[in-house]
Parts: C-alpha cells; sequence; structure tokens
C-alpha cells in the first residue's frame, strides 16, 4: 500500500524539515527562480539556503510529465546525500520579491488576494514589456522543451535517457546515458536540467552537456535546432502574448516550393480557428488557409510559423495585414490581436 | 495529471498519517528549525488558489 509512512519517500522524509507553501507574498523569488507555471515545484536546500536541487518541471503536454515518484524519491535521497557531503555553494542570487512589482502588488496585496505563482510570472513579465526588457523569446518560451532536441527521458530513473532522436543523436547522445552536466552545472533532476537549458541565450547554436555512459562521463557538444527554443504557450495565462484564436503549421519545403514562397520563410497552414476569432472579429481566416505574409514580411530570423511571427513582433491589440492564400486565390486579410485578461 | 494529484495527496497524507513528519507553512521557520536540527529542507511551492 502506499503510504509516506512505509514507503521508501516517506523515511526519506523524515529525514528533513519539511516546509509546503502556498503564499508566495514573503518568498525571495530571487533564489526560489523557477517557471511559475509549474502547479508544483519542489526544492532541496539546507539551513545557509543553498540549494542542493529542485524536483519540478513539466511540458506543453501535461503539468505531470515529468513527475513521478520513483524519481522523487531518488532525488530525496541524492538531497540528503548532498547534505552530508556539502559541495561548494554557488553565488546567491540577487534577491527579489513580489513587492517589488507594483502591478502585482496592485492587483493582489492591495486587495487581499492570493499571489499566486503564475500571476507572478505575468507580471514580472508585463513590467518587463513597460520598462523595455522583455525579450519574447526567453521570458515567453521559458522552460525549453527536451524532446525539441531529440532528448526523451526515462522518467522514473530521473536523468536517464530512454531515445535520442534529432539534434542528441546527431551529436551521438546514447539510450542509457545519465545527463550529468549541462552548460557545466552539475544536474541531477529534470527540473535541473530544464532550468540550465532555460539558461541559455536563444540565440544560441549549441548546448554543451556531459553524459555519464557506462561509469565514464563524455563531453557532447549538441548543435541546436532551429527554434528549439519553442514550446506550445496554450497553457500559460500570458497577458503579454498577442491573442489571435487559431492554430498553424509550417508548410513543409515542397509545399512552400509549389506556392512560390521563399523556403526560409515563415508561411504557414491554419489548422483551426476557434469561434472567438469570429465572435470578437479578429479576423476571417478558414481552416486550410495559407498565410503567406504578415505586413508584407515572408521572412523572419526567429519565427517558423505566422504565429510564432505574430507573438514575437506583435503587441496585444496591435493589427496586422495577412496575405492568404485560399482556393487559388491571394487575399488581403486584416487581423487584430487581443490581451487575455484574468482576475485582473 | 493522475501523477500530479498523487504526488499532491502523497504529501498531503504524511502529513495526516505520520506523526514524525510535520509539514511546516512557514519558510522562516523552516530555515530556524534546519539550523537548529542540523536537517536538510524540503521544499514544496504549491499553487492552491
Amino acid at each position: 500500500m502506499l503510504s509516506p509512512k512505509d514507503s521508501p519517500l516517506g523515511k526519506l522524509l523524515r529525514q528533513y524539515v519539511t516546509v509546503r507553501i502556498i503564499r508566495m507574498d514573503a518568498i525571495d523569488i530571487g533564489l526560489f527562480e523557477h517557471d511559475r507555471n509549474n502547479t508544483i515545484y519542489f526544492y532541496i536546500l539546507n539551513a545557509d539556503e543553498q540549494i542542493y536541487l529542485r524536483y519540478g518541471g513539466r511540458d506543453n503536454a501535461s503539468p505531470d510529465t515529468y513527475l513521478n515518484l520513483d524519481s522523487l524519491t531518488l532525488a530525496a535521497a541524492k538531497g540528503l546525500e548532498l547534505h552530508a557531503n556539502r559541495p561548494p555553494a554557488p553565488p546567491r542570487p540577487k534577491p527579489d520579491f513580489p513587492k517589488n512589482y507594483p502591478l502585482l502588488v496592485e492587483r493582489t496585496f492591495a486587495r487581499n488576494q492570493c499571489v499566486e505563482c503564475h500571476l507572478i510570472g505575468d507580471y514580472q513579465n508585463l513590467h518587463r514589456q513597460l520598462d523595455g526588457t522583455l525579450d519574447k523569446m526567453t521570458h515567453l518560451y521559458r522552460s525549453p522543451d527536451l524532446k525539441r532536441v531529440g532528448i526523451f527521458l526515462d522518467v522514473p530513473q530521473g536523468l536517464v535517457i530512454k531515445e535520442a532522436t534529432g539534434a542528441a543523436a546527431a551529436a551521438g547522445v546514447q539510450p542509457g546515458d545519465r545527463i550529468a552536466q549541462w552548460a557545466g552545472k552539475v544536474v541531477w533532476t529534470f527540473a535541473d536540467v530544464q532550468h540550465r537549458f532555460n539558461e541559455t541565450p536563444r540565440k544560441a547554436r549549441e548546448a554543451h552537456l556531459t553524459v555519464e555512459r557506462g561509469g565514464k562521463m563524455v563531453e557532447v557538444t549538441m548543435a541546436l535546432p532551429p527554434q528549439w527554443w519553442w514550446s506550445e504557450t496554450k497553457f500559460r495565462q500570458s497577458s503579454v502574448e498577442p491573442r489571435f484564436y487559431f492554430d498553424d503549421r509550417p508548410l513543409t519545403a515542397a509545399e512552400k516550393q509549389e506556392l512560390g514562397l521563399p523556403a526560409e520563410g515563415f508561411a504557414s497552414r491554419v489548422k483551426y480557428v476557434s469561434s472567438t476569432a469570429r465572435t470578437m472579429e479578429l479576423h476571417g481566416l478558414q481552416e486550410d488557409d495559407v498565410i503567406a505574409a504578415i505586413d508584407g514580411k515572408r521572412v523572419d530570423p526567429d519565427a517558423h510559423t505566422a504565429s510564432l511571427y505574430l507573438i514575437l513582433r506583435k503587441t496585444p491589440g496591435d493589427a496586422a495585414t495577412l496575405e492568404v492564400l485560399r482556393g487559388g486565390k491571394r487575399i488581403e486579410m486584416p487581423l487584430k490581436t487581443m490581451q487575455m485578461s484574468f482576475r485582473k | 495529471m493522475r501523477v500530479l494529484l498523487l504526488l499532491m495527496g502523497l504529501t498531503a497524507m504524511a502529513a495526516a498519517q505520520d506523526d514524525d513528519i510535520v509539514w511546516l507553512d512557514n519558510y522562516a521557520e523552516a530555515v530556524k528549525t534546519a539550523k537548529a536540527t542540523g536537517k536538510p529542507i524540503f521544499l514544496e511551492f504549491r499553487c492552491e488558489p
């Protein structure tokens, strides 16, 4: 029977001071810096606030893709081992607190409402937008997905790789390898890796990792594919992301050639249009339309689809003109974007 | 989602069933207890709107 009292995890937890935080008001979010769109996230640290490891993380498919009782037990055991050996402490990050964000204060503290994790993330981005430091590729596309570079983990076993494809396979990563370091930093859990992967500058073209293979450490340099940082953002409640209520997919090279569109362009085919787009009169797109250009532009160094172009280059409320191919005809179509509003 | 609920339930059960595991709800108190006992801290952030 699963019981903390009798389970391996329960025995390990008894050796810790356990604390559960559900209000972020007084928490140093500079020290505990993680993707605020995680429903649950763990840290193991000491009384000097030296973080040994993190546990948690998610992908766009589910909040619990990388959560597992076995890997949490491994992490709890590793935490005790690290506490006994005391690795050197890295420099402490600059302290930061929710109260440093006036818009967050105005709309939570001042109304005696809960400072929810995802609100912290969104208001940080709103402030970045106001002071001109918002970098959408970094701040909207948090927590790049390891699967995007072809790394599929054996989740119960922590950082053991189950399957390597794409960029990872091309770099020599093999099934059975255990990720030991990412960008020169020791990692013990998926959350550690995701945290370090997220620190990678979005213009980077390489990632450096060390894997343990057959008891030996092997250095790997992995060439990062275009848009390696991209992930689905639908689960994120972001009010700095323009909303336009359609989904698309990049055209294939053959489709672009057939339509006479540039191979490096962001032309895409519409897969789905929400009824919200019609209700709010945002645009007249239909499924199977091809968006060939936006405001006369067909190519962008960072976008591989029209929707990504809109997210990166437009702010909520902006308008644009689409060049749409439908049934052999070329249509010029206006598009409006919206701002998401929730509990504000 | 099932694993997430399991983990959340697991830690909640720990508080209910096991007298040896006490879940504090105050971070500063956890640090103080860790200093006094020499134990490491197992910190959980949970979204409960």
